[in-house]
């Protein structure tokens, strides 16, 4: 009799801590962000995460949260690039809640969008978005900015000779 | 004893198994905002119900609605002024601009940060949400050095950090807006709610660039901006003081007599700059402007017609 309850406590526990493994789940909140190989921006990027993206958190350090993601890549991120996500045990009767959460909103892509913008310009000829759209072109790669800042003697290259 | 043992397992049991069946009717709640399944876009097929309450102030505002609000007040504050189009001063400003980010409370945002400059001889500094900022050419022109540049965008970048663009909307408005967002499962609109957005968004670009232009922001928010700028340049390596150097620059100005632009806009710049010296003394770091970086500002800044 004893056995059989002392594995159920710990197929019990396995699950439970399985769970709260699962609350540490994180969602990239960003247009589009690099998983690098070290906790700095100019650190090698591994590869491009998306909006809406799950990732694990493994770690994290000084703003920084090494993950894994779904496919098994392990790497860092700059933790205002995700939002922790949530569960609500208390919200399963979806009728007691008529009006979205700022993460559903974000996740469905909602709100203030695309479809609304092409429907003000539509309405406002005048307003031109050309230029708006061109300085989203500017880049200025991560790797030219740890030139800039070697040669200006600027973060980790402080009193650097 | 034994029996309460087997009792207290057997609850704690039940109680792993009640979990369990709540955490998967969570996810059946998905597809409860993707009303007609058009949600699509990968993993955004994965919505869950969260525990955060439902929208309520500018807070609230998502990443991406944050960015198409910014690209409307940026389109607004470009149709205001022309842009001066001179790729390797845009570099250069982006440049500094990017690293004064990397040190900043908010360095990874919807789209990333870009800066732009204005061709006015007004001095002027703006940014909309989302990240998107300009300094104009009468400004640049009152820089003397690399230090104060950067000061001047981190103020900005500080704007965008703290949302302080998102909060000249009107709180009405916002509820309106959020109302009307949550009511609605699928992703794209009906034509009477479109309408009732737009106008609602119309509204939110109209609140924030007046502010921006013509009222300025409270002053609470610019002194907050500015002790985020000495944060901001002290972190990225810059002498703390180069915002004070800036603002006593703009001390007597001859432009100051305009009241256009930053003049309009700012508390002037003696009432700001005991607050700030104060802050970059606290901070400590170098006083020496780094020759690299001035060599390189003049170098750019020669070109400026």
């Amino acid at each position: 009799m004893k056995r059989p309850i002392r594995s159920t406590l710990v197929v019990s526990l396995f699950v439970l801590v399985l769970c709260l493994l699962a609350a540490e789940t994180l969602i990239v909140k960003v247009q589009s962000t690099s998983l690098r190989k070290n906790p700095k921006f100019y650190a090698p990027a591994l590869l491009t995460l998306g909006a809406g993206e799950k990732i694990e958190k493994i770690s994290s350090q000084e703003g920084w949260i090494q993950v894994r993601t779904s496919k098994g890549a392990v790497g860092w991120i700059h933790s205002s690039a995700v939002q922790v996500q949530k569960f609500d045990l208390m919200a399963m009767d979806a009728k007691m809640k008529t009006q979205a959460s700022a993460s559903e909103v974000a996740l469905a892509g909602k709100g203030f969008n695309k479809q609304v913008e092409e429907s003000y310009r539509a309405k406002h000829g005048e307003v031109s978005f050309v230029w708006v759209d061109k300085m989203l072109l500017i880049k200025i790669p991560d790797s030219r900015v740890e030139e800039f800042m070697r040669q200006g003697k600027l973060g980790e290259f402080r009193g650097a000779r | 004893m034994n029996k309460t043992k087997t009792l207290a397992l057997t609850v704690g049991f039940f109680f792993v198994l009640a979990f369990l069946a709540a955490c998967s009717a969570v996810q059946q709640g998905a597809d409860i905002l993707a009303g007609t399944g058009k949600i699509s876009e990968s993993d955004r097929k994965a919505i869950v119900r969260t525990s955060e309450a439902v929208r309520s102030s500018f807070a609230d505002i998502t990443e991406e609605e944050e960015y198409y609000i910014g690209r409307g007040v940026a389109a607004l504050i470009l149709s205001r002024y022309p842009v001066y189009d001179n790729q390797a001063l845009t570099d250069y400003v982006n440049t500094v601009g990017k690293a004064v980010v990397y040190s900043s409370s908010r360095p990874e945002i919807y789209a990333g940060y870009h800066f732009l400059v204005l061709d006015t001889e007004e001095v002027n500094a703006l940014s909309a949400p989302g990240g998107f900022i300009f300094i104009s050419k009468g400004l640049l022109r009152r820089c003397r050095n690399e230090e104060m540049l950067a000061a001047v965008l981190a103020h900005e970048v500080g704007h965008v950090c703290a949302r302080h663009g998102l909060q000249s909307i009107k709180k009405s408005r916002l509820i309106d807006a959020f109302s009307l967002i949550g009511q609605e499962a699928a992703k794209r609109y009906g034509p009477q709610q479109l309408a009732q957005l737009t106008t609602i968004f119309e509204g939110t670009l109209g609140d924030i660039v007046d502010t921006l232009i013509l009222r300025g922001y409270d002053r609470k928010f610019e002194y907050e901006a500015d002790e985020l700028s000495v944060k901001f340049t002290a972190a990225t390596g810059y002498t703390p003081q180069g915002l004070v150097d800036f603002l006593r620059t703009m001390v007597g100005d001859s432009s100051a007599v305009s009241g256009k632009g930053w003049f309009k806009t700012h508390p002037t710049s003696e009432q700001r700059i005991e607050r700030v010296k104060t802050q970059a003394a606290a901070l400590g770091g170098s006083l020496v402007e780094e020759p690299a970086r001035t060599k390189r500002f003049h170098q750019t800044l020669a070109g400026l017609k």
